[in-house]
C-alpha cells in the first residue's frame, strides 16, 4: 500500500541515512577532527607536536569528510531506488573518489605554497590517503549498516506488537453483540440484520494495517457503527454527544484511534452506572494541531467496584499516533472523581 | 419451574425469557440490576434465578452472596459473555455457568441439574477474583437490608455479632471482624481489637484526659478508642488524607 512518506517512518528501506540534517553533519565534523587528532599523534612520536601540522591535517581531513556527505546527500534520490549492496559500494565509491580529488588538489596546493616540501611523492602521497580513506569509510559504512538492521529489527518487533494489539476486539464485546443479535433475529429481523453489517465493518477494519491512516470521517464511520451496535444493547442508558465541527473531515489519523476509545468509556464508564450517562465528544483546532477530547462518566477510584486496567489499548493508541505523527503528537488520560476525560492530539495533514 | 431472569440488558432479558419459555418453565419476574434481584427472590421465591455476572452497582456474584442470606434460597445459574476471570473461579470451585448467546440444550442441562450453590462454594469464587462486596447484607425480621460500603462510618465488634454503623443507622450481621478487614484493608483501618474504621470518615485523632486517643468520626458523634498499638497507623492515615 502506498502511503504518504512523511508520514510513516517504516517505509524508510535504505539503510544509508540522512547526511544531510545539521546533528549527521555536526557527528562528521567532529569525528574527523577526532581523526585529524589521532594522525597527529601517530606521527609526531619523533618530533614536537605542532598545532600548524594539526591545522593543516584537519583542513584536508574536514575537506574529505564534507564533500563526501555533501556528495551523500545530494545524490541520495537516487541511491534510495538501488538495492542496500549496491548502494553501500556506490557510496564507498563516492567517498574514495572524494578521497582523490581532494587529495590531489591537497597536492598541488601544498607544493605550490611550500608547506610540506618533504612529501615523498605525489603517487606515495594520494595511495596512502586512499588507503586510510577506504579503510576508515569501509568500518563506517559497516558500523550504520549494523545500526540501522538493529533499527529494523526494532520496528519490526513494535510492528508485530502493534498488530497484535490492534486485531484484538475485546472479546466482551464480541460475544455482547453476538447475543443482541441472536436476540434480535426472531424479533427485530431488520434490526439483526444491520447489526451484522455493522458489526462485519468493525472487524474488517481491526484486520486492517495497524499504522494505515483513515481519514477522520471514515474513522468517524467505524465509531458510528459500533455506537448503533452498543445502542441496541444498552439502549436508554447510552447517550452520546457530538461536537466535531472543528476538526476538518479529511484529517488523518492512525485507523482505529477513536473506536477504542469510545469502547472503553462504554466499558469502564457507562455500563458501570445503573441510570448509563452521557458521553461527550468535541474537537478542537489549535493552529496546526487537532484535539479530539472524549469525556465519560465513571464510577468515583475509591468505590468497592474493582476497576481492571485499560491501560493496553490507551497505550497502544499513545505509541501508534507518535509513530505516526511524532511528538507532541499522543494521547493523556485524566481520571477526575466522576468522570474519565481522554485527550488526543495529532497534525492536521490531509492525503496528498 | 419459577424462575427469575437477572440482566442489565434488555435484549438479553428477552432472549433469556423466549428460552425459558420455550422449554416450558414460568419467569417470575425480571431483574435489572442486583439490588432488584434480591428484592424480587424475597418476595416471588423463584426456584432458581439467571444471574449475568457482569452489571453496574452489585455484580451478579456479589447478588449470589447476599442471596445466601435468604432461609430459602434459590439455585443460582450465573450467565456471563466474557469473563476469563469468573470462569476460571467457577471452574475451581464447580459452580454452574452459562456462556452468551446461550444454546438452548445447555440451558435446559442447567436447569435439570439445578444443583445448589453453598457459601463455600460462592465465598471461594469470590477470594480467588480477590473481589471485595459492594454491599453489606443482613437479615431483620424478614427483610432483606443492605448497606453501602461506602456509607459505613465503622465496624465494631460485640461477641457474637458485629454492629456496622452507618450514616443511616446501625445493623448487626454474623461475620468475622478479621476477615471483614482483610475484605475491605483498601478502605478500612484497624483502629482497636474490636474495630475497623473507613479511612474516608476519620476527621482528627485528639488526646483523653486519661491519656489515651480517640478517633472524631465524621457522620457520627460517637468517637473511637485507638489502641496503643494502632495509634502510628491512624495518624499516618490521617496524615495522608491531608488532615
Amino acid at each position: 500500500m502506498e502511503q504518504d512518506n512523511e508520514n510513516d517512518v517504516l517505509n524508510e528501506t535504505i539503510f544509508l541515512p540522512d547526511f544531510c540534517g545539521i546533528r549527521m553533519v555536526l557527528t562528521v565534523v567532529v569525528v574527523a577532527e577526532l581523526l585529524a587528532f589521532v594522525i597527529l599523534l601517530m606521527t609526531s612520536i619523533d618530533r614536537p607536536m605542532s598545532w600548524d601540522r594539526l591545522g593543516v591535517l584537519s583542513l584536508f581531513i574536514q575537506w574529505i569528510a564534507l564533500s563526501s556527505i555533501a556528495i551523500l546527500c545530494v545524490s541520495r534520490k537516487w541511491l534510495i531506488r538501488l538495492n542496500d549492496t549496491l548502494a553501500g559500494y556506490i557510496s564507498y565509491f563516492i567517498v574514495l573518489m572524494v578521497t582523490l580529488v581532494v587529495s590531489e588538489l591537497a597536492y598541488w596546493s601544498m607544493t605550490s605554497m611550500g608547506i610540506f616540501d618533504n612529501l615523498r611523492s605525489h603517487v606515495d602521497f594520494i595511495l596512502r590517503n586512499l588507503g586510510i580513506s577506504a579503510i576508515l569509510s569501509a568500518i563506517t559504512l559497516r558500523f550504520i549498516y549494523l545500526q540501522y538492521q538493529q533499527k529494523m529489527h526494532m520496528q519490526a518487533h513494535a510492528n508485530a506488537r502493534i498488530q497484535a494489539l490492534q486485531a484484538r476486539i475485546r472479546p466482551h464485546f464480541l460475544f455482547n453483540s453476538m447475543n443482541t443479535i441472536a436476540a434480535l433475529i426472531r424479533s427485530q429481523p431488520e434490526n439483526a440484520e444491520a447489526a451484522v453489517e455493522d458489526l462485519s465493518d468493525l472487524f474488517r477494519a481491526s484486520l486492517s494495517n495497524a499504522q494505515q491512516l483513515v481519514s477522520v470521517a471514515d474513522e468517524m464511520e467505524l465509531v458510528r457503527r459500533y455506537i448503533h451496535i452498543e445502542q441496541l444493547r444498552l439502549g436508554e442508558r447510552l447517550s452520546i454527544s457530538w461536537s466535531l465541527d472543528d476538526i476538518p473531515d479529511a484529517a488523518l489519523l492512525p485507523v482505529l484511534t477513536l473506536q477504542p476509545l469510545l469502547e472503553n468509556a462504554i466499558y469502564h464508564g457507562i455500563e458501570h452506572l445503573p441510570e448509563g450517562g452521557e458521553i461527550k465528544v468535541f474537537g478542537q483546532r489549535k493552529g496546526g494541531w487537532l484535539n479530539i477530547v472524549i469525556i465519560n462518566p465513571c464510577l468515583p477510584p475509591d468505590s468497592a467496584r474493582r476497576s481492571q486496567g485499560n491501560k493496553m489499548a490507551v497505550r497502544n493508541i499513545d505509541e501508534r499516533l507518535q509513530i505516526a505523527f511524532g511528538k507532541p503528537a499522543g494521547l493523556t488520560v485524566l481520571r477526575e472523581t466522576d468522570q474519565c476525560r481522554v485527550e488526543v492530539v495529532f497534525p492536521y495533514q490531509e492525503k496528498k | 419451574m419459577n424462575i427469575l431472569i437477572t440482566d442489565d440488558e434488555a435484549l438479553a432479558r428477552g432472549r433469556l425469557r423466549t428460552l425459558v419459555e420455550e422449554l416450558g418453565h414460568t419467569v417470575v419476574g425480571e431483574a435489572g440490576h442486583g439490588e432488584q434481584a434480591l428484592q424480587l427472590c424475597e418476595t416471588l421465591q423463584p426456584d432458581t434465578i439467571l444471574l449475568d455476572i457482569r452489571m453496574p452497582g452489585m455484580d451478579g456474584i456479589e447478588t449470589a452472596r447476599h442471596l445466601m442470606v435468604l432461609d430459602n434460597p434459590p439455585a443460582i445459574i450465573f450467565v456471563t459473555a466474557f469473563d476469563q476471570h469468573a470462569l476460571q473461579a467457577f471452574e475451581t470451585s464447580a459452580v454452574d455457568y452459562l456462556l452468551k448467546p446461550i444454546r438452548r440444550e445447555r440451558l435446559e442441562e442447567s436447569l435439570n441439574k439445578t444443583g445448589r450453590l453453598n457459601r463455600v462454594q460462592l465465598a471461594q469464587v469470590s477470594d480467588e477474583q480477590q473481589l471485595s462486596r459492594s454491599h453489606i447484607c443482613t437479615r431483620s425480621r424478614n427483610r432483606i437490608t443492605l448497606v453501602p460500603v461506602s456509607k459505613i462510618i465503622y465496624f465494631m465488634a460485640d461477641q457474637k455479632y458485629i454492629s456496622v454503623v452507618s450514616a443511616e443507622g446501625e445493623v448487626l450481621i454474623e461475620e468475622s471482624l478479621k476477615s471483614l478487614e482483610e475484605e475491605f484493608h483498601e478502605s478500612f483501618i484497624r483502629v482497636h481489637r474490636n474495630a475497623l474504621v473507613a479511612k474516608s470518615y476519620i476527621v482528627s485523632m485528639e488526646k483523653s484526659s486519661g491519656g489515651g486517643h480517640y478517633l472524631v468520626l465524621k457522620g457520627t458523634d460517637n468517637t473511637l478508642e485507638v489502641s496503643r498499638r494502632h495509634v502510628p497507623s491512624a495518624r499516618k492515615i490521617i496524615k495522608s488524607l491531608g488532615g
